[in-house]
């Protein structure tokens, strides 16, 4: 006997973990189980880890203080070797582990893998996904620059607004009214030690049951799921038609979780880790603070919500949402697993997936905020001014400098809340240009007060000749009827049908 | 077969590690710096200039800051002042956070610094002398009409209403920047300086000191505060 098998021997007689290991590792699953669509539950349980490795070593640096925060990250960045690398590991990972959360969820629904007797499985995953995005959140915060602290602002000012206990809640979580030197303690506390531990201890007891109840099987449109016979039915799958999970079905598990890996590498050298942007000063007002890639659909919903609504909203549709994946399998816990054969779900699927990819795109360029700096910063196209009277020149000058184009985009850039003005001119006539500018209308304010008269002629001047080449601009045809007739000799008025 | 492999796998190692220090994620650009502490003319340039003088001080709408002969027609002092201040009767803010703008005194001195170096030349005028930058003399609008016909209308006549002689136009501009746009010209738009040479290159009747101070009050003169209301009369701010 080799010295190593008796080193082995020693620790088993003393651990005794051949046997439940062996268990697990060896327990059958039915053959079609092992299939690349139920890959994703182990690949985010594999970024949890790669999270929790990347996050000790940034420990190691960063100083939860208000003060030196912003400072030790800029340190990581640019004197630590390989130190941006390391912050662009554990953003990147936050990312994906996000994203990877969010499909193996959708995965899990697609499949009916909630159904009896997982519904403990579905609930406790639903609270790894709130522990997922609370990391994200205090994740964003303790990256403390100018995004961070509007972000948190903004996250507190939600929930100051809760009935009651809303101040409370805001002094417990910022430890004090503002955002100041106890806020980032409160906020390291949470990413490293609560959040985390939580998140460990539920992600074991959701593996834990993955295990004891068995990995879903593959849903056969007609296979119905029955508390009577169900158990039965599985065992029978699993044991007539299976195989050993190891290796079996694990192989395609270590495959892409080593590709989420690899991807997650990839991402963080070439596109390298998140800010931090400005410092988190609040003297500062040149700054257009987003949250981060999971949080800007919730940026784009209050944008657009009327103010009546946002109390409510904000309020009630995260708890009706929470409310409704705790229930799904309550609901339907019995019944089909196919997809085949659940149109209501495929559709709420869909239209739940739909909607998020809308507003995350547009939380990207954010076309209800004006851009506050493209009056100065944005130049107009060259071609513009090419042939541009001296009056039609100083209207662009009042064009720019009344800041119109914070609002309205020309040549692709400025503020998108109202219509590009590229060509304008095509689609109002100059009587309907001026009337905009002095009355408004719509979304647009009335500056008929804030321009003076030759302002406004000068600035209509100037977009009445923003056309296409080749487009004539729009011209009001009864006044230019009138000035034919007025034109014509009086003789020749009734020659013409 | 296998060796190839191995060496592989050693080689793609080595580029890997090898190119830690030319990945395209490093943040090689330091830290963010505030914006009241960018001093960084082109930075500062492009934020809050641009948009009015054009890329690279031409092609915009209001005046063209490349142009040399502006550069050496302007003191420093006065340049300053007007990015500090503002320029009265005309579109032009003041910037300095002493009157109201975004700028310390120190990113108002780089600007000024900034447009010398990256546009003023040695010579401008080439050996020309232009009229002075202020006005020395007093105009007679009379005869700036006369002068304005013969040197002036050629170019500037359709449409009317929108010429330089427009009361609309003349509102929104002032005295001392019709007298600077008449003296240095627009290189950029093709517009002659106060030589009057012609755009294809031939030598013309430079305008005097006289003509240029006539011409300005004879533009002057056009601006009707009857048809144009709030307009101003002289270069005092409007509102």
């Amino acid at each position: 006997m080799s010295r190593l098998k008796r080193i082995y021997d020693w620790f088993e007689l003393r651990l005794q973990l051949e046997g439940p290991v062996g268990e697990v590792v060896l327990h059958k699953v039915p053959r079609d189980t092992a299939s690349w669509w139920y890959v994703f539950g182990s690949a985010a349980f594999t970024l949890l880890m790669l999270q929790i490795v990347t996050g000790i070593l940034l420990a190691l640096v960063y100083v939860p203080s208000g003060a030196q925060a912003w400072n030790s990250l800029n340190i990581l960045n640019h004197q630590i070797p390989l130190g941006w690398y390391l912050r662009a590991l554990h953003g990147w990972g936050s990312d994906f582990m996000v994203a990877v959360v969010f499909i193996h969820m959708a995965q899990v629904f697609l499949f009916g893998a909630y159904k009896y007797p997982r519904e403990l499985t579905w609930t406790v995953g639903v609270f790894l996904l709130l522990a997922t995005l609370g990391m994200a959140f205090t994740g964003q915060v303790l990256r403390f620059d100018q995004d961070a602290y509007w972000g948190l602002g903004i996250g507190v000012f939600i929930m100051s607004r809760v009935p009651w206990i809303g101040g409370g809640l805001v002094h417990l979580l910022l430890g004090g009214p503002v955002i100041a030197g106890a806020t980032l303690s409160r906020f390291f506390t949470l990413h490293v030690f609560v959040i985390p531990g939580t998140l460990l201890l539920l992600a074991l007891v959701h593996v834990w049951m993955v295990i004891k109840l068995g990995i879903n099987e593959w849903p056969m449109p007609g296979r119905l799921v029955r508390r009577s016979t169900y158990i039965a039915d599985y065992n029978k799958l699993a044991h007539e038609d299976g195989i050993p999970f190891v290796p079996g079905a694990f192989w395609k598990d270590l495959i892409f979780s080593g590709a989420v890996v690899a991807a997650v590498a990839v991402c963080a050298a070439v596109f390298g880790p998140y800010g931090p942007g400005g410092q988190p000063d609040p003297s500062i007002i040149q700054t257009v603070p987003k949250p981060d890639f999971p949080f800007l659909w919730i940026y784009a919903v209050l944008s657009y919500l009327p103010p009546s609504m946002e109390t409510p909203f904000i309020l009630v549709a995260p708890i009706l949402m929470i409310a409704g994946l705790l229930a799904v399998p309550f609901v339907a816990g019995e019944g089909e697993k196919s997809w085949h054969r659940r149109p209501v779900a495929i559709l709420a699927l869909a239209s739940v997936a739909v909607a998020w990819a809308v507003f995350t795109n547009l939380a990207t360029f954010t076309p209800w905020s004006p851009h506050m700096n493209a009056w100065s910063g944005d130049t107009l196209p060259v071609r513009y001014l090419e042939e541009a009277t001296p009056l039609v020149r100083q209207g662009a000058v009042i064009f720019q400098a009344k800041q119109c184009r914070n609002c309205h985009s020309v040549g692709g850039h400025g503020g998108q809340r109202g219509p590009a003005l590229d060509d304008v001119a095509t689609r109002m006539t100059v009587d309907q240009l001026r009337f905009k500018v002095v009355s408004g209308g719509g979304n647009m304010p009335a500056y008929g007060k804030n321009l003076s008269p030759p302002e406004i002629e000068a600035l209509v001047s100037f977009l009445e000749t923003l056309h296409p080449k080749g487009q004539s601009p729009a011209i009001d045809a009864a006044q230019q009827a009138v000035e034919n007739a007025a034109a014509s000799p009086p003789g020749s008025q009734g020659g013409t049908p | 077969m296998r060796l190839g492999v191995l060496y592989g796998i050693v080689l793609g190692l080595a580029l890997l590690t090898a190119g830690c220090n030319a990945m395209p994620g490093d943040p090689r650009s330091g830290p963010p710096i505030p914006p009241d502490q960018v001093t960084d003319f082109h930075i500062l340039y492009n934020r809050n200039c641009q948009a009015c003088h054009g890329a690279n001080g031409r092609n915009g709408p209001a005046i063209d800051l490349a142009n040399p002969e502006y550069e050496a027609l302007i003191d420093d002092t006065t340049l300053r002042r007007i990015v500090a201040n503002g320029m009265p009767g005309t579109e032009m803010p003041a910037w300095a956070q002493s009157a109201g703008g975004m700028l310390t005194d120190a990113q108002v001195n780089a600007l000024v610094a900034g447009m010398r170096r990256e546009w003023a030349r040695p010579n401008a005028f080439a050996g020309g002398t232009p009229p002075p930058y202020a006005q020395n003399q007093t105009g007679d609008a009379k005869r700036g009409q006369q002068t304005y016909q013969a040197r002036c209308a050629s170019c500037h006549h359709t449409p009317a209403h929108q010429q330089v002689t427009s009361p609309v136009y003349l509102s929104l501009v002032s005295d001392q920047m019709l007298r600077t746009l008449i003296i240095a010209g627009r290189p950029d738009i093709r517009q002659p300086d106060w030589r009057h040479d012609t755009p294809n290159g031939g030598a013309g009747q430079p305008l005097s000191a006289q003509d240029v101070t006539d011409i300005v009050a004879y533009l002057h003169a056009l601006r009707n505060p009857d048809e144009v209301s709030a307009a101003p009369l002289s270069n005092a701010p409007r509102r």
